[in-house]
């Protein structure tokens, strides 16, 4: 048997090679219970690796994962995840209500079904088959078999690609519902808001590793440094980008907008040439604080 | 894995190709070619087992070209996900073929008997349906060495070739008298022949030879140890 104390996640240098990429570089982590946990990062960055890891769909080449200190196929078997995997395509000839009970019907201890499609929306379609749904509409069923056992831990990869605006709201509103009730909820994203807004702590991938862990608060802090803006008020731009901290320089009209690492010297320095009009410090974005964590050379878009 | 079963049968009978194809298409070539040109009450009955044999082969087939899109579309990874063992993923779609059959081998039987006007003892039709039912399994297994190995596209190529050329070949859709000697010794090997010869053995009130249980037998070890190996050698990927 396992122990509360158990991380509901656990990776222990573990390493994926695809030929000669590290899709997973030696990734250490742990995810206790209750937690709620975003995996940020590019396309390509190793997010999908390290879920199918996570979920025993392949084995680590190195190092070892664990699911409630059990391997993932064990913890799997026993019905304690739920998982919204990535490529999956809608299954044909069977209606949603259908798959969704199958699905439920798997695990020790399911949600009603009803509950299942309240909770992702898609209460209407129970009739439908999945072959006559929008791509939205059979995310969103997907999300529901991901739920309906009722798992300790649910691995949601991209889960809102494929969601229009409002139905992004109703998932993420459902998914918070169902991670407050104590249930461990993991899901990877490249958008920064979404993980911001979303998790309870933010793990920043990039090629493999995992480069940053914290709130989206600890990152933006972590990263340090700010924006300064002012206006010129027709004073030339010239050596504003040697100016202390400063690390980059960017005119938008009359208005200079700085960089820096260091907010309170450049303020400082420019209060000392008088270049204070329209004066505006705002911290680091957490757009920046990702752009500074991950190598940035080799974005794709 | 009852669940699994009855939801991959659902999914299969829903499927206008399977039903059209695998049911309707046997039932339909047997009444055209024991209907035209000079009729033979013999013929009726060994085209009726034959054309039997050739949809339940079909629909065993099917069952892989099933799972060849069942990987395609993620949901046996899906599965892998949910507490489901592999195995019971395997045997679950292997019944689901032994289940699919039967419309088809029903079918072309009820032709017979109630358009063709085919009479046999209760316990002939009893043990043709039953033979032909068992017999079906290697072509199962031949389907879903095929679905775990190819993609979705080729299964379904490939399903057919084995499909049409096994039933030419076996004596399904023409007596493997009018066939030259050396296709005779040939078609003697096929599963196919073998599998019919269950049938039409009976159709003649004996039991099945010892010949067809043997090479049907060897053909089930080989296409079963096949679908093993394109098992193993999908798992990864599905």
């Amino acid at each position: 048997m396992t122990s509360d104390t158990e991380p509901a996640v656990s990776f222990t240098g573990a390493v994926k090679n695809y030929g000669t990429v590290r899709a997973v570089d030696g990734v250490d982590l742990a995810v206790a219970p209750g937690e709620t946990v975003a995996l940020l990062g590019r396309n390509g960055a190793g997010k999908s690796t390290a879920i199918s890891l996570l979920l025993g769909l392949i084995e680590p080449d190195e190092g070892s994962v664990r699911l409630f200190g059990a391997h993932p196929e064990r913890a799997v078997r026993d019905g304690r995840v739920g998982a919204m995997l990535q490529e999956a395509r809608a299954v044909p000839r069977v209606t949603v209500r259908e798959l969704v009970t199958f699905v439920a019907g798997r695990y020790p201890t399911p949600m009603p079904v009803a509950r299942a499609l309240e909770l992702a929306g898609i209460a209407e379609l129970a009739g439908r088959r999945l072959d006559r749904l929008s791509g939205g509409q059979v995310q969103r069923v997907r999300f529901a078999l991901a739920l309906a056992g009722s798992p300790a831990l649910l691995v949601l990869d991209e889960p809102t690609s494929a969601l229009d605006v409002e139905a992004r709201q109703a998932f993420w509103t459902s998914m918070r519902g169902y991670a407050r009730r104590g249930h461990t909820v993991l899901f990877s994203t490249h958008h920064l808001q979404e993980a911001d807004a979303y998790a309870d702590r933010i793990l920043v991938v990039d090629r493999g590793r995992i480069v940053a862990d914290g709130t989206g608060e600890q990152l933006k802090r972590s990263v340090g440094g700010g924006l300064v803006a002012f206006d010129l008020a027709g004073r030339p731009s010239d050596g504003l980008e040697r100016l202390p901290g400063v690390r980059s320089l960017e005119i938008r009209g009359d208005r200079a907008r700085l960089r820096t690492d260091d907010p309170d010297a450049t303020v400082l320095a420019l209060a000392a040439v008088g270049a204070i009009r329209g004066l505006e410090v705002a911290p680091a974005s957490l757009d920046e604080a990702f752009l500074a964590l991950t190598s940035s050379v080799t974005e794709a878009a | 894995m009852f669940d699994y079963l009855k939801l991959e049968v659902r999914r299969t009978l829903r499927d206008v190709g399977f039903v059209v194809g695998g049911i309707a298409m046997p039932v339909l070539m047997y009444l055209l070619f024991t209907n035209l040109g000079a009729d033979d009450g013999t013929w009726k009955t060994g085209a009726m087992v034959g054309m039997a044999g050739y949809g339940a082969v079909g629909c065993a087939l099917n069952t892989g070209g099933g799972v060849a899109e069942d990987r395609a579309i993620g949901w046996l990874r899906q599965l892998r996900v949910t507490p489901m063992t592999p195995r019971q993923v395997v045997v679950g779609r292997t019944l689901t073929g032994s289940v699919t059959v039967v419309p088809a081998i029903v079918a072309v039987l009820a032709a017979g008997g109630l358009l063709n006007g085919v009479r046999l003892a209760v316990w002939q039709w009893a043990a043709i349906a039953v033979l032909l039912w068992l017999g079906s399994v290697p072509f199962t297994l031949l389907g879903l060495g095929n679905g775990y190995r190819l993609t979705g596209q080729t299964t379904g190529v490939t399903n057919m070739a084995c499909n049409l050329g096994l039933a030419v070949l076996g004596g399904l859709w023409f007596p493997v008298a009018l066939f030259p000697n050396w296709l005779r010794t040939v078609s003697a090997c096929t599963p196919t022949y073998r599998f019919a010869e269950l049938g039409t053995s009976v159709a003649s009130g004996h039991a099945p030879t010892l010949g067809a249980v043997a090479v049907l037998s060897a053909w089930l070890l080989a296409f079963g140890s096949y679908a093993v190996l394109s098992y193993r050698r999908g798992a990864g990927t599905s």
